[in-house]
């Protein structure tokens, strides 16, 4: 099933919801999910407000994401995360590249 | 219809009971004074009776009064039957109690027609005190109902005394019962949970949805569960038992353990006002959804505003109860009403807020429940919501062949199973993190011997899940074998995982610093995460220490 995301009204921000788990499993629709019709996005937003479970490959994917895109896209955040979700993006020190809101 | 003749003379009374017979009332008693009256009648509970005035030892005004003591509450028709014809005497007929009299020698036809008029206002009489009886009855049962359902609230919504200290609120209901709502709950990672919300109408219909929404709620908090599966499992809830015409709107509000971030969804309640210490209005939550219990799950949005809050700043909630209040002139005070209140004096309480409600609606009744929560913003110290932990040390094993390997990712069910017996809602996310890295390590590397720098390059990454899932489709023996073990002394999880492949040389783990590679870092989560991480037998078997 492939993730929702949303666009901001001019086209420059993309948001996306990740689901409750988000590993290895979600490797294709996250890549599909930044990557289709992304021309006039220059920010993306990553909504984990549903996400309870999530482990390395999920920040590999985010970095990923990130080195993929870093020619086009000026600003990731990362938004509503859950405390203990939070918790591990903190250990993995990923507030050095992602604004983590 | 039974008929009670009394008359000394046994003419008359044969008289009578045959013209009686004649008009079709064949259910007749007789006697002949008195007292065998009175006592008959006890027996009999005579529907009418005819009565002579002159007859010996008791007159007939004597029985008439005591036959009407007998009859209590229902209408007993007694008639009169008397020769005697001086206004006084029949006058007296009535007021010692009688109906009605009809002279001797009496004329048939007039007797029957007063006999028939009476019944009527006899079964009418009876009737009217079946249904009083009745109505009685259903109002004794309803308030007994009432005080056992009173109860049951007040036990189910109690709001725990710990949270008072952060939380100013009140509930007013316009009746025995309440249709709007407040409920508090602390989550298991330090944080808390509030939710207010107002059902449509008022009094018990309404307020019955507050059950189900609060076992909910409490069950979910203890869970930490995100707001939006709060807002989306109680919608489900109520769309499953409300019937279509009511709903809930509902605010639902998560305090972080920092006791600063707020995260608030907004379903149809009035917008909560978030006030800095100058008393200025910084930011209104807006209700940006439709209430519970409307929507199907998949129309249902469930995004959630967060806001940082300032310590010291104070979110302030209410029903529309007090936004819909008006005033002698008819005038709603509406939103803008409490702000100008708010802006006036920053530092107004819960009661502050009800007396000026007070005020404002002057002489009115006040037609709906009334709710005022006010949370201020400092550190959550005493709020915890954790499980109880068992005294008992517990084993699970799980043994997993080739078939369970590919068919499952037994990863989340694992966890959920550990969670739910061991109370440990509050550490799901970490545990799930841990297994996930040493299961996944187990069965890619052990397994599977997959190579991770394949994952160096952005192609490379998706190249590797490609391969992982080919080698996994044709994986014919192998076996995964997990264990956790709670040891209640130490308050931790001791995790073992040994898998059947051949050994993969313990891979030179990259620092969590360098963000540069997106692979690697497994470990050293699981490090961060964990109090001991050893890895044995050329790397098949790995222990590690989880505290709780």
């Amino acid at each position: 099933m492939s993730l929702d995301r949303e666009f901001s009204e001019d086209g420059s921000e993309l948001t996306i919801f990740l689901e409750e788990k988000f590993d290895f499993g979600k490797v294709q629709d996250f890549r599909l999910a930044y990557s289709e019709g992304n021309e006039t996005v220059t920010s993306i937003v990553i909504n984990l407000q549903k996400t309870e479970y999530m482990d390395s490959s999920a920040l590999g994917m985010l970095l990923n994401m990130q080195k993929s895109l870093s020619d086009t896209v000026k600003s990731f955040k990362i938004t509503h995360c859950r405390p203990q979700v939070l918790k591990i993006l903190q250990i993995a020190r990923f507030d050095k590249k992602f604004l983590i809101v | 219809m039974r008929i009670l003749v009394v008359d000394d003379d046994t003419l008359s009374r044969f008289l009578l009971v045959h013209m009686l017979e004649q008009q079709g009332y064949l259910d007749t008693f007789e006697a002949e004074d008195g007292m065998v009256a009175i006592e008959l009648a006890k027996r009999i509970k005579p529907d009418l009776v005819l009565l002579d005035i002159v007859m010996p030892e008791m007159d007939g005004f004597e029985v008439a009064t005591q036959l009407k003591k007998l009859a209590g509450d229902i209408y007993l028709p007694i008639i009169f039957i008397t020769a005697l014809d001086d206004e006084k005497s029949l006058a007296r007929c009535l007021e010692v109690g009688g109906d009605d009299f009809v002279a001797k020698p009496f004329d048939k036809v007039i007797l029957a027609a007063k006999i028939r008029a009476h019944v009527r206002t006899r079964l009418l009489s009876k009737k009217t005190f079946e249904q009083n009886k009745q109505l009685t009855f259903y109002r004794n049962a309803i308030e007994r109902e009432h005080k056992i359902v009173e109860h049951i609230f007040a036990n189910a919504l109690s709001v725990n005394k710990s949270f008072t200290r952060y939380l100013d609120y009140c509930l007013n209901p316009a009746s025995d019962f309440n249709g709007d709502l407040f409920i508090a709950s602390a989550s298991p990672t330090g944080g808390m949970y509030f939710l207010i919300g107002d059902f449509t109408g008022h009094g018990l219909a309404s307020a019955i949805g507050a059950l189900p929404v609060s076992q909910a709620f409490q069950a979910m908090s203890r869970k930490g569960l995100s707001l939006m599966e709060m807002a989306e499992t109680i919608n489900q809830t109520l769309l499953m038992l409300l019937p279509d015409d009511m709903f809930f709107a509902a605010a639902l509000v998560e305090i972080s353990h920092t006791g600063k971030q707020v995260d608030i969804w907004n379903g149809g309640m009035p917008s909560l006002l978030l006030q800095d210490q100058n008393g200025k209005i910084v930011k209104r939550f807006d209700s940006r959804h439709m209430a519970l219990g409307i929507l199907e799950s998949h129309e249902f949005e469930a995004d959630v505003e967060r806001y940082e809050m300032q310590f010291g700043d104070r979110l302030v909630a209410f029903s529309d109860g007090i936004v819909e209040l008006e005033n002698d002139e008819g005038q709603m005070l509406g939103n803008e009403g409490i702000e100008t209140w708010l802006l006036a004096q920053p530092n107004m309480n819960v009661e502050g807020i009800i007396d000026k409600a007070k005020e404002y609606l002057g002489s009115r009744q006040r037609k709906d429940d009334v709710t005022v929560i006010i949370f201020t913003s400092q550190p959550l110290e005493q709020v915890t919501n954790k499980g109880v932990a068992s005294k008992i040390p517990l084993k699970m094993v799980l043994e997993l062949d080739a078939k369970h390997i590919k068919s499952s990712d037994p990863v989340v069910d694992l966890v959920s199973v550990i969670t739910n017996q061991l109370s440990l809602y509050g550490v799901h996310s970490e545990l799930f993190t841990v297994l996930s890295e040493l299961y996944n390590n187990a069965l890619e590397h052990g397994v599977l011997e997959l190579d991770s720098e394949l994952k160096q390059s952005d192609s490379g990454f998706f190249a590797y899940f490609k391969l992982r899932e080919e080698k996994l489709s044709s994986l014919e023996a192998a076996s995964i074998v997990i264990s956790a073990e709670y040891l209640p002394d130490e308050n931790a999880l001791a995790i073992q995982i040994k898998d059947s492949g051949k050994g993969f040389k313990q891979q030179h783990m990259s620092e969590l610093e360098n963000l540069e590679k997106s692979y690697g870092r497994g470990i050293s989560l699981v490090k961060e995460l964990c109090e001991s991480v050893e890895y044995t037998n050329k790397g098949n078997t790995v222990d590690v220490v989880f505290k709780i």
